[in-house]
């Protein structure tokens, strides 16, 4: 896969592309952190972020590479269900609105999603939640990192540990240097640069092809693509239904932005995020199934649309890609990054080692705790090891599995301790064993199954009668 | 169950249509926030 072959552009302008947007980020990085005034600046923005950056910087975390390069490819592989199922994707962001809202009016002072499982269900399920959250989160890390060598070296030329080392690089720096504030400031700039990329490629494909041939060839060449009883695309589009809002509503890339943006901000940023979100894979998608009308013979599957670019718009078509993808994997790898440092600062170094470290040496260690972190994710990524990315696949089980003791625990008093942990346990395992034993677009669906259940009993059985004051660290006022 | 020409259009061009406007908005508030100091 990803040969160099593949590569729609040479080396030269992918460097050259690199170093302009890399001094670009790193300097809106340096611009945006000067001002920092303390740990909550660093790690929250000063919990005071507006609604444009709100929706922008959900919009460009939620848009990865993958958006970018696997919807055209599931529109190859799974047709019009591959678009539609991969666009259901939003559906997680707009369910998590009202959990934004909830989460910012119940811990005004919280950090990160561990402080909320430690303070609402206690110590152990708080490390069973570490676990699972460090896990995905790390696993997601290598899965990028991978990707943007991969991809680099698929659509220039450049060697993968050289071009995976530069955007990592680059995250780390900018990240170092403006901590959520930088993260969050070059997200609005990067979401405007994917739409403004994909509208583009979409519209000249329009254009340049028009709908009626496209069909035509697509019926003539791969109905199946056309067809909306494709049983395993059916499949796809659930299992990624649930996968999504297991990711968003346990990961702390959400759980960060819910605490950093201005009260009465949340709901509306994740609704609006989720709705303008929703379109992209379709657009971005759909210029798959222009390669029958275009004769294009597909090498990898992954490089679709960038090959129906290049050969739609020439150089400039495939520097567009270039761009859209380097924007696509940079906004969600600070992301990932500041906010995995976040918890690891939060609940790792705080919460198990210095309980009583102050503002300044918490925000010291926070810088130290991103450039580990990176050296980490960059020691992982540089054998290449597929085996690694695909774990990935596995998280599906882990994190459906926090769905229910997340939702439980924001709205109902019932919802208990023990209910919340042996839900994630059981819904991992089962999920996992699922993952085995019938397939991967089951183990989200069974995990998820699984913990509803067992946290429903658990409140039928064992009821809690939880205080929400307890939420709130800073005051204990009454919040709810 | 084969969709048809007509069907794939008007997906989407639908979906083109918010994909574009999305930006706008974006814009449109980021001014909106800028004026008011309420970016951050």
């Amino acid at each position: 896969m990803n040969q160099v072959n593949s590569a729609v552009l040479d080396a030269n302008t992918g460097w050259l592309i690199l170093a302009v947007f890399s001094v670009i980020w790193v300097y809106l990085g340096w611009f945006w952190g000067r001002k920092e005034k303390g740990l909550d600046d660093f790690m929250l923005a000063g919990r005071n972020v507006g609604l444009s950056l709100g929706i922008a910087t959900a919009m460009a975390t939620w848009v990865t590479s993958n958006t970018t390069m696997a919807a055209p490819q599931l529109a190859l592989q799974l047709g019009v269900w591959g678009m539609l199922g991969y666009s259901l994707g939003s559906v997680g962001l707009i369910l998590f609105a009202p959990l934004a809202e909830r989460i910012r009016q119940l811990m005004p002072a919280g950090y990160t999603s561990g402080d909320f499982i430690r303070l609402r269900y206690g110590t152990f399920a708080w490390r069973v939640f570490l676990v699972i959250s460090l896990f995905y989160g790390i696993g997601w890390l290598i899965s990028l990192g991978m990707a943007g060598g991969v991809l680099i070296h698929a659509l220039t030329g450049i060697d993968y540990q050289l071009g995976m080392s530069v955007i990592l690089a680059i995250c780390v720096a900018y990240t170092l240097l403006g901590g959520l504030r930088a993260v969050i400031g070059t997200d609005f700039i990067q979401t405007i640069i994917i739409l403004v990329g994909i509208v583009i490629l979409a519209w000249l494909t329009i254009d340049k092809v028009g709908f009626e041939p496209m069909h035509q060839a697509v019926l003539e060449e791969r109905p199946e693509l056309l067809n909306l009883l494709m049983p395993a695309a059916i499949m796809f589009l659930f299992n990624n239904l649930l996968f999504g809002v297991g990711e968003i509503f346990h990961s702390n890339v959400w759980w960060s932005r819910a605490f950093a943006f201005r009260k009465g901000v949340g709901f509306k940023a994740y609704l609006s995020a989720g709705i303008f979100w929703m379109p992209i894979p379709i657009v971005a998608g759909f210029i798959a199934l222009a390669t029958p009308a275009l004769g294009l013979n597909i090498p990898a599957a992954d490089m679709v649309g960038p090959m129906v670019a290049a050969k739609l718009l020439g150089f400039g078509g495939a520097v567009l890609v270039f761009i859209v993808v380097f924007s696509a994997l940079a906004s969600s790898l600070d992301s990932l990054l500041a906010a995995t440092s976040d918890l690891v600062l939060q609940d790792i170094y705080r919460g198990h080692f210095r309980p009583h470290a102050g503002k300044d040496e918490l925000r010291k260690a926070a810088r130290w705790i991103v450039l580990l972190l990176g050296i980490v994710t960059w020691l992982l990524c540089l054998p290449r090891l597929t085996t690694l990315a695909s774990l990935l696949y596995f998280t599906g089980a882990f994190v459906a599995s926090t769905i229910w003791p997340i939702v439980a625990g924001l709205y109902l008093k019932k919802a208990s301790a023990t209910g919340a942990t042996l839900a994630m346990l059981s819904g991992t395992l089962v999920g996992l064993w699922a993952y085995f034993a019938i397939g991967f677009y089951v183990a989200a669906l069974v995990s998820a199954v699984v913990s509803m259940l067992i946290v429903l009993v658990s409140m039928w059985l064992q009821p809690d009668q939880f205080d929400w004051t307890l939420l709130n660290e800073q005051t204990g006022e009454e919040v709810s | 169950m084969i969709i048809s020409s007509g069907f794939l259009s008007v997906m989407v061009t639908v979906a083109l249509i918010v994909t574009m406007v999305s930006p706008v908005i974006l814009i449109i508030l980021w001014i909106k926030d800028w004026v008011k100091g309420q970016l951050w």
